[in-house]
């Protein structure tokens, strides 16, 4: 089962009605810890969780770091991100790299992406396949199963 | 009694180290002063946010010292036009708190429509980081696509880059500063268009943020020069957190990608990651004190650029 969870929503819920960029470490935190309160009332049985930026302006690295790299460290559960801009990836491939961390990105036609640490992407990529969270097209394309 | 401290006819990253000598012999013993800036004929942004700057450390000297609390003079510039742009550029907006103003400041909105991409604006909270960029995206972008020929992903790189130049203000200074924007014809250096940012703040300054941190580390060559070396060159921060220092790291990134220099100055220091085109020095040490830190971000026009 996925969960999804729409960012731009919960950012203008909890921080800001008016502005549609995650800046800030403040920022980043606020919408972090309504993520994880999201996940934590999920049901037993979701195993991704899909994180929906559609809808965000900028993020810069501050907010990449506290919302993306923080729940890749502090959450069990897969990960998957959507609504991927190249802004957007401008600032969450060097913070995860940094971190030697990846995550998937869902691309919109629905194939996965892994971005990061090359060695922790490849590491996710393989073992999403192993739990049959994912699955290879005859192209060699993942997509959610 | 009231000292003197002279604003330069030219007022820009340049001559900021002779505003600086002229501040620190004035302030130091607490007495009102008195900035003149009668003279003045060409202010960049990073020399209104520092005026700004040394406005707000000017306050705080006289009521630290004993003296009487009042705000400084600034004796405003006395040609039309810069007087104008001083005010098109939302200097006196700020200024009106901090300086007792003397001299005719004319009555002009602060720029909506023109190469004042961004006008002086405080920065004190998050909120006002999330303002900063909300209205450069807005207004930049067509002039960083069009006029600088940056791919228009770089929009947004620029506005990471000013988010996080922003928010050293509101995590290290320990008060608030100011930003200010501004493309324009830089002829001197590079005969193009340039975009500038401009950030300053009279906090703790570098040194005293990453102290606690970092003097062990750095030993007897600790000071001025090695926590700026630290915090731009080592990506370190003063919170143990290790995702932390990723913003200077990122607007490193950005200008090495887009061909553009930054400048730090904090106390008596200067360092800078110096692009091909430019011929600052990396850092310089034993420069004259000024409160907090100064940033300068230089994005020049694409695709000629002097090598």
């Amino acid at each position: 089962m996925i969960q999804h969870i729409d960012v731009h929503a919960v950012l203008q819920e909890s921080v800001s009605g008016v502005y549609t960029d995650l800046v800030t470490r403040p920022t980043g935190r606020v919408v972090r810890e309504c993520i994880e309160r999201a996940m934590a009332t999920a049901a037993a049985d979701v195993a991704v969780a899909r994180i929906d930026f559609t809808g965000v302006g900028c993020i810069d690295y501050s907010c990449a770091d506290e919302i993306v790299a923080k729940l890749l460290r502090t959450r069990p559960g897969v990960l998957v991100l959507m609504g991927i801009s190249d802004g957007h990836r401008e600032a969450i491939e060097p913070v995860l790299a940094g971190h030697r961390l990846a995550v998937l990105i869902e691309r919109p036609d629905g194939t996965l992406e892994a971005v990061g640490s090359p060695d922790a992407a490849a590491a996710l990529l393989e073992e999403l396949v192993a739990r049959r969270l994912a699955a290879r097209s005859p192209g060699g394309t993942l997509t959610l199963t | 009694m009231t000292r003197l401290v002279e604003v330069p006819t030219q007022f820009d990253d340049r001559s900021f180290d002779q505003f600086a000598s002229a501040f620190a012999e004035a302030a130091k013993d607490g007495e009102r002063l008195l900035f003149d800036a009668h003279a003045a004929e060409w202010a960049s942004p990073y020399g209104l946010v520092g005026l700004l700057a040394a406005g707000q450390a000017a306050q705080g000297t006289g009521r630290a010292s004993g003296g009487s609390g009042e705000r400084p003079l600034l004796t405003a510039p006395t040609h039309a036009d810069v007087l104008t742009y001083w005010t098109r550029a939302g200097f006196f907006r700020e200024a009106a708190e901090l300086f007792e103003i003397h001299g005719k400041v004319p009555r002009v909105k602060p720029a909506e429509e023109s190469d004042v991409l961004l006008p002086v604006t405080p920065v004190r909270a998050a909120e006002d980081v999330h303002a900063v960029v909300s209205n450069i995206q807005q207004r930049a972008s067509a002039i960083l696509a069009s006029e600088l020929g940056l791919d228009p992903k770089a929009t947004m790189g620029f506005a990471m880059a000013l988010s996080e130049a922003c928010q050293n203000i509101v995590e290290h200074a320990g008060t608030g500063g100011w930003v200010a924007v501004q493309a324009y014809h830089w002829r001197r250096k590079l005969a193009k268009r340039v975009v500038v940012i401009a950030v300053a703040d009279a906090g703790v300054g570098f040194r005293h943020s990453l102290e606690p941190t970092q003097s062990k580390r750095f030993g007897t060559r600790w000071g001025d020069a090695a926590a700026l070396e630290a915090a731009l060159i080592q990506g370190v921060s003063r919170f143990r957190d290790p995702g932390r220092g990723q913003g200077l790291a990122g607007i490193r990134r950005y200008l090495t990608r887009w061909d553009g220099k930054i400048a730090i100055r904090s106390g008596t220091a200067r360092i800078a990651i110096v692009p091909k085109w430019d011929d600052d020095v990396p850092l310089k040490d034993g420069l004259p004190a000024f409160p907090g830190a100064q940033v300068l971000i230089i994005i020049p026009e694409q695709g000629s650029t002097k090598r």
